[in-house]
């Protein structure tokens, strides 16, 4: 992959995991996870994986959803 | 041993999400469970860099495995701070 888009990918890359860890509110995190997961998407197709990025993408929303379940208990 | 950029990024997002899921800044387990997911996503660019399918596909599997055992347990916590 061109260095410039691979510089890009990454650093959107670390501000998900920045920002996953600095916002306090669980919705943001979670917008910030998926952030993440987007960074981490064109990296895998480059290499090729392009089922593994399907499998991804199919199986992140699954661990979302399994996380929105504990939400409704309200900010302890 | 090849320095790829994948692994580079991969290590970064490793060790900022250590140091985030041990000092949190809300201490309550769901902020927890969800920064979990940070070294995750490096341990996944690091298994990319070595060009192993199944491991990749497995440690995705297992990862959200993982979240949904530990979604059950907290749930039936009585106190969840």
């Amino acid at each position: 992959m061109n260095e410039i888009l691979l510089l890009i990918f990454g650093g959107i890359a670390v501000i998900g995991a920045l920002y996953t860890g600095i916002s306090k509110d669980p919705y943001h995190k979670l917008i910030a996870i998926g952030l993440l997961a987007g960074a981490v998407m064109p990296l895998l197709i480059d290499r090729g994986y392009v089922d593994i990025a399907a499998a991804l993408a199919l199986i992140l929303p699954l661990s979302t959803i399994f996380l929105l379940q504990l939400f409704h208990r309200g900010s302890p | 041993m090849n320095m790829t950029p994948e692994f580079i990024i991969g290590v970064i997002i490793l060790i900022i999400g250590t140091i985030i899921s041990a000092f949190p800044g809300r201490r309550d387990y769901l902020s927890r469970l969800i920064n979990l997911e940070i070294p995750a996503f490096g341990l996944l660019l690091i298994a990319l860099s070595f060009d192993e399918t199944l491991a990749l596909l497995t440690f995705i599997a297992v990862s959200t495995l993982s979240t949904f055992v530990m979604v059950l347990v907290i749930e039936r916590t009585e106190d969840p701070v």
